[in-house]
């Protein structure tokens, strides 16, 4: 009875139940909407700069506190091997490569550009730029003195694949050294700063032109996303117990653009969804403190037969949750709509930072759906509060006197 | 307790009224409904109050039914006095002791007529099974076999009041109050309903006070007691002889 008796109420009035049901439907659906354009906007970010940093990266502390000189940054190569053993022990890691980095000063001719430069395992299962060239090809194992070019920095310098462009650096021991390197591919990236100032040289070549033999960082790849976390947490109590004094840092930390974004979205999406709560609150306030008023008498048949205050104001909360949850499934199935029809469209959008435009899409899962449901049914729920406590605490002999 | 046989003790006193006065505000003004009221009613009496409107009867109604308190005096049910009860408390004496008539039947009108008599039991959580038993007895005996899944809309006034009837009975009161049961219905239903409360009072022994300013009411009474400007005055003492079903 306390489910079916608030039920019934509702369906009494179709027409009133219908229009406050169309309020909450319209909140669920844009909030779902938008939802799933972050959803997916943020997915989008997460590949690509998963893509850029790989899952995990292990590197010496000075490193990542930017401290010490080029020497202290350095590991080994034992260091690494030994590193690279552990690391691939772990479940959920699918490569380890290793990567040393460094700023460089790239010139050809008449043209120079500060970049910085990545020096990589040909052909790693961790990060592969196959994909990414547009023109010319990939690095290989043989490779010596070859170097890819974001096409930005390529535009810049006005190169092409088989040209050739100087990179100077300067050695572990602070002498300039300069090497010559010949343009195999150029490639593209969705991050205009990755394509403008980024170049990928061997590891080989990268560790002549510093004068060592060794890398700065291990990157490794993991088999979901969703590993990120606990691989990490894994690899920090096995590395520590070994004592190679390594820090990790996940994609997310290498990546201030990754957490810029992701904060913006989170304030975009956390304000919409408080302008659909405040907007069901008040238009449901509205239409159920009327709804409630008029069926004065009916409560106080009600309290008259012995039902307290408590039990009214549950068969008020009742409705109103019945309300927002049917108002919020017809909003899930109109989102849903919605989404399908969006994605069905592929409108083209450029996200900040890109350099190509992508096709808009709107990613529904279970948070997606979840989080407006609740949000609208909660809103709708809430605001039948006042009025149902008002409904509750009317006087026995005043409501049965209402006509 | 049988659903359909259950049986109070005659003869003791269950409901009284000791000195109540009742005031209500009017703007400034303080207008008395009821002014010194002593009143008493023993299990299984059948009691008609009579008067006009405006006499206070509804508003003796309301006190004795525990919906209102008064201003002075105090009412008592079964012996224990109730004025200074907490809300929550007098409506559990409503729930388990007392069992309301309305003139305009006051049903719930999303609900059928099993449900709308099933809503008390609901409300003192009783099993379905039991639930279903009563129901089935009570519904039969106050003549609604067959119309039990229609919501008062598609009811006739005479079988809406059955099924009011039938809720105030269903939970087993001590007492049932009826204001104006048959103001709202023919002279031939409304004779039907009145027969019909005296059977039930006969059968279960119930305390009936039956509020109302129809003369014909007056017939099924054992005891009348007429009211005006507040001030009860006894009336005539007779056993019915009226009945019907």
């Amino acid at each position: 009875m306390w489910l079916l008796l608030p039920l019934r109420n509702l369906l009494r009035s179709r027409r009133r139940t219908a229009l406050s049901a169309a309020v909450i439907a319209l909140g669920t659906a844009v909030a779902l909407v938008v939802l799933g354009f972050v959803d997916a906007s943020r997915a989008l970010i997460q590949e690509t700069t998963v893509q850029q940093f790989g899952n995990l990266q292990l590197a010496a502390p000075e490193l990542w506190d930017d401290e010490g000189e080029l020497a202290d940054r350095l590991l080994t190569q034992d260091t690494a091997s030994q590193a690279r053993s552990l690391t691939a022990e772990q479940p959920g890691v699918t490569g380890v490569t290793t990567q040393l980095s460094f700023s460089g000063l790239i010139s050809q001719r008449r043209s120079s550009q500060a970049v910085q430069a990545v020096g990589v395992e040909p052909e790693n299962p961790v990060l592969s730029y196959e994909q990414l060239v547009v023109k010319g090809r990939d690095l290989q194992p043989d490779d010596q003195g070859a170097v890819l070019l974001g096409r930005t920095l390529a535009d810049e310098l006005g190169v092409e694949v088989g040209g050739f462009v100087n990179l100077t650096a300067t050695t572990v021991d602070g002498a300039f050294n300069v090497l010559p390197l010949e343009v195999v591919g150029i490639y593209t990236f969705p991050t205009a700063q990755v394509e403008a100032r980024q170049i990928f040289l061997p590891l080989a070549a990268a560790q002549i032109l510093l004068g060592v033999e060794a890398v700065d960082r291990l990157v490794v790849s993991l088999e979901r996303l969703e590993l990120t976390v606990p691989v990490a947490a894994s690899l920090r109590g096995t590395l520590g117990a070994d004592g190679l004094g390594l820090e990790i840092r996940t994609w997310d930390e290498l990546s201030p653009f990754y957490a810029q974004l992701s904060g913006f979205f989170d304030i975009l999406f956390g304000l919409l969804i408080m302008a659909v709560f405040v907007l069901v609150f008040f238009i449901l306030l509205q239409v159920l403190t009327l709804a409630f008023s008029e069926r004065i008498r009916e409560v106080g048949t009600l309290r008259a037969l012995g039902t307290k205050q408590g039990q009214v104001m549950q068969l008020f909360v009742g409705e109103a949750a019945w309300l927002g949850l049917l108002g919020g499934a017809a909003g899930v199935a109109a989102g849903g709509l919605l989404a399908v029809a969006f994605n069905a469209a592929a409108i083209p959008w450029q996200p900040p930072g890109s350099l190509e435009p992508v096709t808009l899409a709107v990613r529904i899962g279970w948070p997606s759906i979840a989080v407006p449901l609740v949000v609208s049914t909660m809103s709708t729920v809430l605001s039948a509060v006042f009025p149902a406590f008002q409904a509750g605490r009317v006087s026995v002999v005043d409501a049965l006197r209402v006509n | 307790m049988n659903p359909t046989g259950f049986c109070y003790q005659r003869g003791k006193v269950v409901l009284e009224a000791k000195q109540v006065t009742k005031e209500y505000r009017l703007g400034q003004e303080r207008v008395q409904a009821l002014s010194s009221v002593d009143f008493a009613a023993g299990q299984g009496d059948f009691v008609v109050i009579n008067g006009p409107s405006g006499s206070g009867k509804s508003t003796l109604l309301n006190l004795l039914s525990l919906i209102d308190r008064p201003t002075r005096g105090e009412v008592l049910l079964d012996g224990k006095p109730t004025s200074s009860l907490p809300e929550g408390r007098l409506a559990d004496l409503r729930k388990t002791r007392i069992g309301l008539v309305f003139q305009s039947f006051n049903l719930v009108p999303v609900l059928s007529a099993w449900e709308n008599a099933e809503y008390p039991l609901l409300l003192q959580r009783v099993p379905r099974s039991e639930r279903r038993e009563r129901l089935q007895a009570m519904l039969s005996a106050v003549g609604l076999q067959g119309l039990e899944n229609r919501r008062p809309d598609e009811l006739s006034g005479g079988q809406r009041q059955r099924v009011a009837i039938a809720r105030a009975l269903i939970s087993e009161p001590m007492i049932i109050l009826a204001d104006e049961p048959t103001a709202n219905l023919d002279s031939a239903t409304g004779a039907q309903v009145m027969g019909l409360l005296r059977d039930l009072n006969e059968q279960h022994c119930v305390l009936f006070i039956v509020v109302t300013h129809d003369p014909a009411v007056t017939d099924y009474a054992e005891r009348t007691i007429n009211i005006r400007d507040g001030q009860l005055h006894a009336g005539d003492e007779h056993v019915a002889t009226v009945t019907a079903s």
